[in-house]
């Protein structure tokens, strides 16, 4: 598929998110004009709120005066206090007095903090651990580590962070807490208090890299090429490279989704740890039906995804030469039947 | 939740989760009131931290629904301030007044007149203009959302839209620097505690962008805010500007305060419970969560660090009398008769999460009497209510109880209660922000019985009655979750609103009480009680006989 018609695909799906995620909180009951209203709330109050947040029109109406507004800009209400929000604008957060594109910038760096560690982390203790399975397939040190999989990968997140902090900061005292440093400020502040929400996603996420490059590695070393490298003479070390090689596009897709998703925030990980990333910002909305930031943060987030798997898509043919080569190439020749 | 720190709070302030309420305790003094021990003695300056859940906290006095004693009243002084004790009620005192205003005699009128020598943090005077410019600004629709008492009392409230479009309010006169005088549409004897609300703080006439004043206002008070990032921290400054001297209310400690916003309760609780380092000077403003509020307890480290506030908040019942089903008055009796308050308590963590009610005015509030019109067994009289619901003829009750989606355990308590009396019960949850939509929000169609909470925004009679109970608050938001509507009482509350006579109104107040009650609009549950816990490093942390939060005001660290 060409670039463009990858490119086109992905707006497609943005599209639909920003119509599901109005959708979605306009067919539900929770009026966000509630939180503007004041105590005690008139009814004129509660329509003038209404109006002043662009609310009273119809859900697709807002939605694409939405749309517009990221390429254009949006101001609210009227007279001397007009809110302006400069292009892009996605949504102005009333209970936050702050536009969602400034919170998100605010927000985004430590989100990008969590999620580089978390990757490397999860990437490098997944594989490893999922190759050396592999390879003592069937010992015990492979029930360990796949049943140590199973675990972690079904284990809620919230508890993992937790028990975490319970353990290094509570007992032994050798973590900080929470709270987010930036890494401008000071770069082993930054580290040390990323550290614990780092193992905790990797934890969790490296349990499902570990299966899968176990069960990939079992069979790649099975197939045809590994049996007659064994044959000739090759050592094992060479024969995982070459199995490692092969793996390298499952890992690839995976981890491009993973930073995509990781990016977006990591709700529960940020809540636990006190990181004020893009996760805190959606989960905090939610629970007080800030629609501008819901909506914002999820385009957002999905943009993310759409933008990694997109990397992900061109990436690939790097990995694997078989993705590169132009279709036709690949076609298997017409066998001609020829008799003896 | 926490009223009033929290944006969350923005929704439905008064209406307390019970996931924050349940299992509160009190292990530091089994006497009930939030007193301090033989704490070490306050010091000045230092740095106290605040953690709180909330993920955002206004700063503007327009949109703040904020109490008196907590966040916005560091930064922003009103007309009027609380005296807060743990052994008193709480009383109004003089705050950027000199006394508490001076009513007209038809009460209709009044006026105050401001302290010598203050000051914004700039350097400038704090005038009656900045005064009135602050409670126009109110009237905004960009900057709704805040305590709107005010807006019901002021003469020609309803067709003012704010100060922006050069309009002005005439009912407030500012007939010289030190002098601000209110027109009201009748006698309004709460006049005093409507001036300690968030909108009675002055507001500089050239405060820039009122968008983003809540980030960065001007302080009256002893702390200005110095750096404001929303929803993660806010950092103020002792403001060099502040005259303690002119403030009865404020100590003004420390030499900074930070809050921390968005924070997990459990971890910051853990943190507090084992007294790290980094939470020594600090305190958590979100009720302690159950888990390790058991925990605090039974760690003889914590000791008087957990902080339990007296009875405060009502929880109750309430009966939508608009229901066909609950529009016999017989009916309602006998579920009040039915409901077994033991259950509900032993489903909020027993005993010591709070007190029995038999009354809607709450402990803590002047005037208070204390009765029962329906027995004084708190686990109901089952045959009582079976002899009512048959002479009511009402045998065969099916009633949905709709409840937030945290308080299921509460619910069932309900259900078990009515149902020895023979009153079938479907229990609906819905995620709170549904709930506001349904309930407070709704037509009244959706629900028979639901599950409440209500703390009063000013420590008066009136604020526990006339928003839950006055017919103007049905639907739309507002909390006349009975959807009750008595013109008998009705009157009785304006009556009551117009005396001035503090003792006077109290006793009318009373009265009121027992005519709603004598209606059986709600089952009043409990009176619940709040916990609170702070590092070594704090003193000066207590909790009024009103409200049931931390007097943020007077915290200070400790030597």
């Amino acid at each position: 598929m060409s670039g463009l018609l990858r490119a086109i695909r992905g707006i497609a799906v943005l599209f639909v998110v920003v119509a599901l995620t109005y959708a979605i909180f306009y067919l539900g009951p929770a009026d966000p004009a509630l939180a503007m209203c004041g105590k005690p709330c008139s009814p004129e109050n509660l329509e003038a709120a209404r109006e002043f947040m662009g609310f009273s029109d119809p859900w697709w109406q807002q939605m694409l005066t939405f749309m517009g507004g990221i390429f254009t800009g949006r101001s609210f209400g009227s007279a001397g206090v007009a809110i302006e929000c400069a292009a892009p604008c996605l949504g102005y957060s009333f209970q936050m007095h702050q536009s969602v594109t400034s919170l998100i910038i605010e927000r985004f760096p430590v989100s990008v903090s969590v999620a580089l560690g978390a990757i490397v982390l999860q990437t490098i203790v997944g594989v490893g651990l999922g190759a050396l399975a592999a390879r003592k397939q069937g010992t015990v040190l492979d029930r360990a580590i796949t049943g140590g999989a199973v675990f972690a990968a079904s284990a809620p997140s919230y508890v993992v962070g937790l028990l975490l902090l319970l353990v290094f900061a509570f007992k032994l005292n050798l973590m900080p807490s929470g709270d987010y440093v930036p890494l401008t400020q000071d770069p082993v502040r930054w580290a040390t208090h990323l550290v614990l929400p780092w193992i905790t996603l990797a934890i969790l996420n490296g349990a499902v890299y570990a299966r899968l490059v176990r069960s990939s590695m079992i069979e790649q070393l099975g197939l045809d090429y590994a049996r007659t490298s064994r044959a000739a003479g090759l050592g094992e070390r060479r024969i995982d490279g070459y199995a490692l090689r092969n793996l390298a596009l499952p890992v690839m897709t995976l981890t491009a989704l993973d930073v995509g998703a990781l990016l977006g925030g990591t709700v529960i990980t940020e809540r636990v740890f006190g990181l004020p990333g893009m996760g805190l910002l959606l989960i905090g909305a939610t629970g007080t039906v800030d629609l501008p930031i819901i909506v914002g943060t999820t385009l957002f987030s999905a943009a993310l995804i759409v933008i990694a798997n997109l990397v992900a898509d061109l990436l690939g043919p790097l990995l694997d030469r078989r993705l590169a080569a132009p279709r036709t190439a690949l076609r298997t020749p017409r066998q001609k039947v020829t008799n003896p | 939740m926490i009223r009033k720190r929290t944006s969350r709070l923005l929704i439905a302030p008064a209406i307390l989760a019970a996931s924050a309420l349940a299992f509160t305790a009190c292990s530091a003094d089994e006497g009930g009131n939030g007193s301090t021990g033989n704490e070490p003695a306050p010091v000045e300056g230092g740095t106290l931290t605040i953690y709180t859940t909330a993920e955002d906290m206004s700063f503007d006095p327009a949109t703040s629904q904020s109490l008196a004693i907590t966040s916005l009243g560091l930064n922003a002084r009103r007309l009027t301030a609380w005296k807060v004790s743990p052994d008193a009620a709480t009383e109004v005192i003089p705050d950027l007044a000199t006394d508490t205003g001076t009513p007209s005699d038809d009460g209709k009128t009044w006026t105050f007149t401001l302290k010598d020598g203050l000051t914004f943090e700039d350097g400038t005077p704090i005038t009656s203009e900045a005064v009135k410019f602050g409670l126009e600004r109110s009237f905004a629709t960009e900057l709704s959302g805040g305590l709107s008492y005010h807006k019901a009392v002021l003469e020609g409230a309803e067709d003012y839209h704010g100060p922006f479009d050069g309009q002005h309010l005439d009912s407030i006169e500012t007939p010289d620097d030190k002098t601000i005088v209110f027109h009201l549409n009748s006698a309004y004897g709460d006049f005093p505690w409507v001036a300690s609300t968030p909108a009675f703080a002055p507001v500089p006439l050239e405060s820039g962008d009122p968008a983003s004043y809540a980030q960065a206002p001007v302080a009256s008070g002893p702390y200005a805010v110095e750096s404001y990032k929303a929803g993660n921290e806010i950092v103020m400054k002792k403001n060099p500007e502040w005259d303690p001297e002119t403030d009865e209310a404020r100590t003004g400690g420390p030499d900074e305060i930070v809050f921390k916003l968005a924070q997990d309760a459990s971890v910051v609780a853990q943190s507090l419970i084992a007294d790290r380092e980094d939470s020594k000077n600090s305190f958590l403003a979100t009720f302690v969560p159950p888990a390790q509020l058991v925990q605090a307890q039974n760690d003889p480290k914590v000791g008087e660090r957990l902080v339990t506030s007296g009875p405060g908040a009502l929880e109750y019942l309430a009966l939508n009398t608009e229901s066909e089903q609950l529009q016999d008055p017989k009916v309602r009796e006998a579920i009040e008769y039915a409901v077994d308050k033991t259950a509900y308590l032993t489903a909020k963590g027993g005993e010591i999460s709070g007190d029995y009610a038999s009354t809607l005015i709450t402990p803590g509030i002047a005037g208070r009497e204390e009765y029962s019109l329906f027995g004084d067994d708190p686990a109901g009289d089952v045959e009582k209510a079976k002899e009512l619901l048959a002479e009511a003829n009402a045998t065969d009750l099916d009633l949905r109880l709709v409840v937030r989606d945290d308080q299921v355990a509460a619910a069932e308590a309900i259900q078990q209660g009515l149902g020895k009396a023979d009153i079938d019960v479907t229990i609906q949850t819905l995620d709170s922000a549904a709930w506001s939509a349904e309930i407070p929000a709704g037509d009244g169609t959706g629900y028979d019985l639901t599950l409440s909470s209500w703390q009063p925004d000013i420590p008066s009679a009136s604020a526990n009655i006339q928003p839950l109970f006055a017919s103007d608050q049905i639907g739309g938001g507002n909390y006349n979750l009975a959807r009750y509507s008595n013109p008998d009482v009705d009157a009785a509350i304006d009556a009551a609103l117009a005396i001035t006579d503090p003792d006077e109104a109290n006793a009318a107040w009373v009265e009121i009480d027992k005519q709603i009650m004598a209606d059986a609009p709600v089952v009043p549950l409990i009176y619940s009680r709040n916990s609170f816990l702070h590092g070594s490093g704090i003193a000066d942390f207590e909790i009024g006989e009103f409200p049931s939060y931390p007097n943020y005001l007077t915290v200070s660290l400790a030597e």
